[in-house]
């Protein structure tokens, strides 16, 4: 995308491609297979038949990041794996995103010490935040839909970015074109 | 002639697939979640709430900090002031850190009020949130819940 992108302005032509992008992207999350701790099993226990994730097109755990683009971040992110973290979440191709699942990955969770990342938001861009101690596969679950809707309010080849710069007060339409 | 009746009617086939083929028209084990929800056991830790007086509407917390101080990673705050001639106090802030909580239920076991404790644990974990920001409970969330989106249609 990257010749088309932020280039139009709003035409019924750019926001349904954007619609079908957006709706292709939604539905074919592919996360790649990063479980670190007890939020791996929850993330595995969702990954099976009775709380199927496969329903929301994320069936395949990509086992290398160049075929995914969800992170799920599922269980605690020593100072050890961190530079594993961060070479993986390089090297998955844009369009990608970030969920953070568990109290561990959140904010460091219970554990304040010297071997803790206190949250993956200190390393990697997070998108959402899953709460929980391990959260109920259903609540990974309902983490996914709010990406989902995240991502349907994308806009991609719509110019949708618009900012107010300082000293004025009416927003302006930007890209990253210019 | 045995082996061509073998392959048109895929013997081997049957044979060997004969357990899957006998799961196939069974109903399917999958929870559809956001159609159906679990009911949770009735002890189920999820996120904290307060509680009113379901009569009266009045506060049934006394601020005694005894949640604020069994939390093993010092995740709620709170305050209240005593208005002059009053015995009770009255509830001001109580903030709750979200992001960090094991869910290990401490606080509402130490919460001292009867017949019905101010502090629970409610059945809601359906927590997802965009930004750091609304991790942090503030009163009327505790009072109220996390505001949750149904995705059922």
């Amino acid at each position: 995308m990257g010749l088309i992108d932020h280039r139009f302005d709003d035409n019924v032509i750019t926001t349904n491609l954007d619609a079908v992008l957006n709706w292709a992207r939604q539905s074919s999350l592919w996360p790649i297979s990063f479980g670190l701790a007890c939020c791996a099993i929850e993330m595995m226990a969702a990954g099976g038949p009775r709380f199927d994730i496969a329903r929301f097109g994320a069936e395949v755990f990509r086992a290398s990041p160049r075929q995914a683009d969800l992170m799920i971040v599922a269980g605690t992110v020593t100072k050890k794996i961190a530079p594993v973290l961060k070479r993986l979440y390089d090297q998955m191709p844009e369009p990608k995103w970030v969920i953070s699942m568990g109290s561990c990955a959140n904010a460091g969770g219970p554990f304040p010490t010297y071997s803790v990342v206190q949250g993956v938001d200190k390393i990697i861009p997070v998108d959402v935040y899953i709460c929980g101690c391990p959260p109920r596969p259903e609540a990974l679950l309902y983490g996914l839909m709010q990406l989902q809707d995240k991502i349907r309010k994308e806009g991609t080849v719509f110019r949708r970015e618009r900012v107010i710069r300082v000293g004025q007060t009416e927003p302006v339409l930007i890209g990253t074109r210019g | 002639m045995r082996n061509w009746l073998r392959k048109v009617f895929l013997i081997d086939l049957v044979k060997g697939l004969w357990l899957t083929l006998t799961y196939t028209p069974q109903p399917a084990f999958t929870f559809q979640y956001p159609a159906e929800r679990r009911p949770t056991s009735p002890r189920f830790r999820g996120v904290l709430r307060l509680q009113v007086d379901p009569a009266t509407g009045a506060q049934v917390c006394i601020v005694c900090d005894q949640c604020a101080k069994a939390c093993p990673d010092h995740l709620i705050q709170l305050g209240g002031h005593r208005e002059p001639g009053q015995k009770v106090r009255v509830l001001d802030y109580f903030d709750f850190n979200l992001s960090r909580c094991s869910f290990c239920g401490l606080c509402a076991e130490a919460c001292p009020t009867k017949p019905f404790k101010a502090l629970i644990m409610s059945e809601d974990y359906e927590l997802g949130m965009y930004g750091r920001e609304g991790q942090i409970l503030r009163i009327d969330q505790m009072y109220d819940g996390v505001p949750i989106k149904s995705y059922t249609h």
